[in-house]
């Protein structure tokens, strides 16, 4: 077990002479123990950063450490870490012994008998033991992951590194392997890099989530804290299902002001303003339904579809005056009872209210949250 | 109803009626020949009966038979010296050409893999002199066998094999190539992680994945080497080295009479070899050429 630190790292990738910038000054410390979750859109570079602390794509500038060992120019072989493809990469020929005992063979001085000891108690903690003599075709896609997780924990390495090892598993198989790995990753301690698109993935399995945007480091945070405190709109976006709901608004006097919005703003809000061009953000969990038009806090709108989850409906609103135009999306409690057409009211507390800089997206204000305390926002 | 049913019946069975008469008339086609120099290779007298008609059984004989194989013996034994080693050789350097050239990452592999492919192309006869004169003035390697006590037909037939060899090795890497193109390529990189080198990647994972591949070269190879004439007529040429397609060619060739009884039994002996190696791979090979 170590620390990984990426420092600077940027990777430039050569395209008919054009320089492509995949990877740009990214600077992560990654503690000893720890569950990294790097997570983006697809082409956004985390997969090479992944790639680039595996040793498999080389490092154009920055340092990397693991340990405090810089390991820039050392092979894969000699960084000590194993790694989990999303396509598991069992070698086809070998039986799943044989594919997990391969590294060991390789990379270590193992006794015969030491190896066979190490494989078995692996596929004790898989719960493969049963699949020992089998070749990778004759099983299953769950049990093909369990045997590539198998084949990195044998290892026993400083770093794992994981690059969407869930994303081949049916819905079910991936929530059950989702806290089968935290559990795991728990149990062996084993600073980890987990690479997905997934959001949801990243806010349930991660100590600490790392959200990359076109090769640039959006925000290192805790999954709430990027949840409620995002750096800048882009994360807003990105973390939460479904999407926070942006609104283009101009700072006039004590309220916002946008094409359908006429929002009031207290000055203790106002204050973190400083710029006039806005982005009003609200979370689709923070609107509320009500009867009647209250406070300038609240908007007419009309109901435009309805997507009933069971335990939640999520409502995609239109505002009144502008019946086709822009829909934006309030989640609400299943049982709440509303229908296409049906003229309603949304209610929009400040105190869940987002605000970015439009040019830059930069988080200006961010809803009220306290990262200690008991986070009830259901108001 | 039952009209429109038996009709329908009766269309099928029309169908596949005629299906069939032309499959027969297929496997009548491509066996005739076949046929043909069986029965002329029994017959006593070529001309008592029709060319694909058997001999009446006092016209049988098992002379052509044994001559055929008195004369290719030599001939037979040269050619599998010959031609296991230029095979075996070929497919093996052809995989790790393409393992080079395919899974590895390295600057300037494109132009070296068009050299490869270039080879592919060039017509044996371009070079049958230049390749003649390089193994008698360059390399003299019937000479040079002399040093270690061997005959010198022993060197032309080393020769003859590294010649296979090198004309060899393009199509082999060209046949590899493809078939690790479709290579997980993280198969490989997960192997890289686990400590393997490049030469035990090749050893351990590359190799053994591909085996039908070279059920797929070995067959091809053999046949290509083994029916050679060309090389092996200029190169080695009739005597105590010659393969067996030499003496076949001149077998039952005389001023009195055209010998087919004795040609067709030949070419049944020289071709023996090659079906065996279509039997033993053949599984591989339909595999092989499936993937």
């Amino acid at each position: 077990m170590a620390r990984l630190e990426l420092d600077d790292i940027t990777k430039h990738f050569d395209d008919d002479g054009e320089t492509i910038v995949a990877v740009d000054d990214a600077s992560i410390d990654i503690n000893d123990g720890e569950f990294l979750v790097l997570v983006g859109p697809s082409g956004c570079g985390k997969s090479t950063t992944l790639r680039m602390i595996a040793g498999l794509e080389t490092i154009t500038d920055g340092e990397l450490r693991i340990g405090g060992r810089r390991v820039n120019e050392a092979k894969p072989r000699d960084r000590d870490i194993a790694m989990v493809f999303q396509s598991y990469a069992l070698y086809p020929h070998m039986t799943v012994r044989e594919n997990m005992s391969f590294g060991l063979e390789e990379s270590t001085d193992l006794s015969e008998g030491d190896i066979t000891d190490r494989v078995e108690s692996a596929t004790d903690t898989m719960g493969i033991s049963d699949l020992l003599d089998r070749k990778p075709s004759e099983l299953s896609g769950g049990q093909q992951q369990r045997v590539a997780l198998g084949r990195a924990i044998v290892r026993e390495p400083e770093v794992f590194l994981m690059d969407e090892p869930l994303s081949n598993l049916d819905a079910k198989l991936r929530a059950q392997m989702r806290t089968e790995l935290q559990r795991l990753q728990e149990d062996l301690d084993t600073t980890t890099v987990y690479v997905t698109h997934d959001q949801t993935e990243a806010m349930t399995m991660g100590d600490r989530i790392a959200i990359l945007n076109d090769g640039i480091l959006q925000q290192v945070a805790t999954p709430l804290e990027a949840y409620h405190a995002p750096a800048n709109q882009f994360v807003a976006g990105f973390i939460g299902e479904p999407s926070m709901n942006f609104f283009d608004v101009d700072l006039e006097g004590d309220s916002v002001v946008g094409d359908h919005l006429d929002y009031p703003v207290s000055d203790d809000v106002r204050t973190k303003l400083d710029t006039d061009a806005l982005v009003l953000g609200i979370r689709p969990q923070d609107i509320e339904l009500v009867d009647a038009v209250e406070s300038g806090h609240d908007i007419a709108v009309t109901v435009d579809v309805v997507e009933p989850m069971g335990d939640e409906n999520n409502v995609y609103l239109t505002f009144s005056d502008a019946p086709t135009n822009e829909t934006f999306i309030a989640n609400v409690d299943g049982r709440t009872l509303v229908e296409e057409g049906d003229d309603i009211v949304a209610h929009i507390p400040e105190e869940a209210v987002h605000f970015f800089d439009r040019r830059s997206g930069e988080a200006l204000r961010n809803r009220e949250f306290d990262g200690d305390a008991d986070v009830d926002l259901s108001l | 109803m039952t009209s429109t049913n038996s009709n329908s019946l009766s269309g099928r069975s029309w169908r596949s009626t005629a299906l069939y008469a032309v499959l027969v008339l297929l496997v009548v086609f491509y066996l005739l020949p076949l046929w043909t120099g069986l029965v002329t290779s029994i017959k006593a007298d070529v001309l008592a009966t029709a060319p694909f008609l058997p001999p009446a059984p006092a016209g049988f004989t098992s002379v052509h038979w044994t001559r055929a194989i008195n004369a290719l013996t030599g001939g037979l034994v040269n050619s599998l010296i010959l031609a296991i080693p230029a095979t075996i050789l070929s497919a093996l350097l052809g995989s790790m050409a393409a393992y080079g050239l395919t899974t590895l990452n390295w600057r300037h592999q494109v132009p070296i893999l068009m050299l490869f492919i270039a080879g592919i192309f060039i017509p044996y006869q371009a070079v049958l002199i230049p390749l003649s004169k390089f193994w008698a003035s360059i390399v003299p390697v019937n000479d040079l066998v002399g040093y270690v006590g061997l005959a010198g037909w022993v060197g032309d037939l080393i020769g003859l094999i590294l010649s296979h060899v090198a004309y060899g090795i393009p199509i082999c890497t060209l046949l590899f190539r493809t078939y690790y193109k479709d290579f997980n390529e993280e198969m490989i990189e997960a192997a890289r992680i686990d400590g393997a080198t490049t030469h035990t990647i090749y050893r351990r994972i590359i190799l053994p994945l591909s085996v039908p591949m070279f059920a797929v070269t070995l067959i091809y190879q053999f046949t290509q080497v083994w029916n050679d004439l060309l090389f092996a007529l200029v190169l080695v040429g009739p005597g105590a080295g010659a393969p067996v397609t030499v003496p076949l060619s001149q077998l039952g060739a005389s001023l009195s009479e055209v010998g087919f009884g004795i040609r067709m039994a030949g070419a049944f002996v020289a071709a023996l070899p090659t079906i065996i190696v279509y039997v033993l791979f053949g599984d591989q090979f339909a595999e092989g050429v499936s993937t």
